[in-house]
């Protein structure tokens, strides 16, 4: 069954709205020339290379590699990383407007490839010339996708007490661990992996890349799971995993600054990813609402449907104002920039599973038939707001701003 | 068609002043050594053309997909010179527009219908106001 209940192209009018119909949430708004051109590229390769697919995509688990490739040529594989390795050199406010435009065709797919996108970063950022060049082209062109290793089965929240050990032989670590729930695990070709090189907490920590195929890296099972299922999820495991030194990031014990710094913007697209979902979840409870008639009347006509379209409407904007709020002071390098990413990510994927899941009540019994979008948006950004940092751990930080400056 | 007037002259006009053939709404295009073959939809089916070359042909959208734009080049058109040229440059004389819009209406609201009991009444009725 098609995800959208409408054509591809109704689907993109639908997305980028009839003049005047829902222009209040329009996401257009307050977006430069340029910014405006990226999105109505993503918004239009979403309708119609993502949209028509996203249902298929959820239900037979494809990790849809060769739409990512198509959107990769349109520079969306390395969005904000240097155009001398092949990235698109954009800013962190035009990431997360592309990522949000992109989600709306498939939230799932485009979590991923923010994924992808941060990886590259890490690479680009922390790389020496040698690494830059090694990895960065290829993962720009999505030729390869990347994994970001942090999780472990014994450390997720506390992620600086993770377990994974690299130990120091000649010009090579060993590497001894696991990681878990790694997104793309087992179908991608590098992985950014967080291991300890030195003492216990987050300065005994260092990054490595490693490359599928090293003797000693092998994965686990695929995980089952509620969504995100265009893309699979997997524990990497490490056996005695010889990595040359030559692949390390940064120095040693920086590995968790590199992580951390990767996640501010990780935070970003993902809150990103959420008001994608939100807003076409918004679109297509408004449309359930004029067409679908009880007691003799569309469901529009009804106050208390009204309102509460008006108050998702009313937090999907609030929640995009933040992220892209918390985009520019990144891309300013402000001291508050961390903060704002994390106060960004858990307002926008809180408010924005609410959006979804009211609008999912909306459309009544068919909200829960997999026929219909709405329950897809809700099954993916569910994870939105556990992943790259919980909520909780959200809450932390910004409340150790406030209390411990 | 022009998005303006929504005309559907310039592709003919300019085959007329060059005397070239035309192969308008061109859904599908084939060139063969010297001519082009070009198909077209009508109500009927599918009209195909062969033309001998120079030719003037005009797009229909199912003639392509139109590429996306790639981010690189969005940001890269910025950077492109736009080039003015006066027409008198180009030898073009009379810039005014040889077309004056004399009037714009809407069509007459459509008069209601009439039900006829049988299809012999309504055979009846057709013969009646010439359309069959």
């Amino acid at each position: 069954a098609m995800a959208w209940r409408v054509a591809p192209r109704a689907a993109a009018r639908l997305l980028l709205g009839r003049r005047g119909i829902a222009s209040c949430i329009d996401p257009s708004t307050g977006l430069t020339e340029d910014q405006k051109e990226f999105q109505k590229v993503a918004l239009d390769f979403a309708a119609k290379e993502m949209a028509p697919y996203m249902a298929e995509w959820d239900e037979k688990e494809i990790f849809p590699v060769e739409t990512m490739r198509k959107a990769a040529q349109l520079g969306f594989g390395g969005i904000y990383v240097k155009p001398d390795v092949g990235g698109s050199g954009l800013s962190r406010l035009d990431t997360s407007i592309i990522f949000e435009a992109l989600s709306t065709g498939c939230t799932s797919t485009t979590a991923y490839m923010s994924i992808h996108n941060m990886c590259v970063w890490m690479i680009d950022t922390f790389g020496n010339e040698e690494q830059r060049c090694r990895f960065c082209p290829s993962l720009c062109s999505m030729e390869k996708f990347a994994s970001y290793c942090l999780t472990e089965p014994g450390s997720g929240s506390d992620a600086a007490s993770l377990l994974t050990s690299a130990q120091r032989k000649g010009d090579t670590y060993v590497l001894n661990g696991s990681k878990a729930f790694i997104s793309g695990g087992g179908d991608t070709d590098v992985y950014v992996v967080m291991c300890r090189t030195g003492g216990p907490g987050p300065k005994g920590i260092s990054c490595l890349v490693l490359e599928k195929g090293m003797p000693g890296l092998s994965f686990g099972k695929k995980e089952k799971k509620v969504g995100w299922n265009s893309q699979p999820t997997r524990a990497v495991i490490f056996e005695d995993c010889v990595v040359p030194v030559g692949n390390r990031l940064g120095a040693e014990g920086q590995g968790f600054n590199i992580a951390m710094q990767g996640l501010n913007g990780g935070r970003i697209n993902i809150a990103s990813c959420s008001l994608g979902a939100a807003h076409a979840s918004v679109l297509l409870a408004q449309e359930h609402l004029t067409v679908r008639k009880q007691f003799g009347e569309p469901l529009a006509n009804n106050q208390y449907l009204q309102f509460r379209l008006a108050e998702m409407a009313t937090r999907l904007v609030a929640a995009r104002l933040m992220v892209r709020n918390a985009a520019r002071a990144l891309q300013d390098g402000r001291e508050d920039a961390a903060v704002l990413c994390s106060m960004a990510k858990l307002f926008a994927t809180d408010e924005c599973f609410g959006i979804c899941n009211q609008a999912l009540q909306m459309h009544g019994g068919y909200g829960y038939l997999k026929d219909y979008a709405v329950q897809q948006f809700v099954r993916d950004i569910r994870v939105h707001q556990i992943l790259e940092g919980t909520n909780e751990v959200m809450r932390m930080i910004v409340a150790r701003n406030l209390l411990q400056g | 068609q022009a998005i303006d007037d929504d005309c559907n002259q310039t592709g003919q006009l300019l085959a007329a002043m060059l005397d070239w053939p035309q192969g308008t709404f061109a859904s599908r295009v084939e060139l063969e050594d010297g001519a082009v073959r070009v198909q077209r939809e009508v109500d009927g089916g599918l009209e195909t053309l062969r033309l001998r070359l120079p030719a003037v042909l005009t797009a229909d959208l199912r003639l392509n997909e139109p590429r996306y734009a790639t981010l690189p080049n969005i940001m890269k058109a910025k950077k492109k010179p736009l080039e003015v040229i006066p027409a008198a440059d180009l030898g073009v004389s009379g810039g005014s527009p040889r077309l004056k819009v004399l009037q714009v209406q809407e069509p007459p609201p459509r008069a209601g219908g009439e039900k006829v009991e049988n299809v012999e009444a309504l055979v009846e009725k057709l013969r009646q106001s010439g359309r069959i």
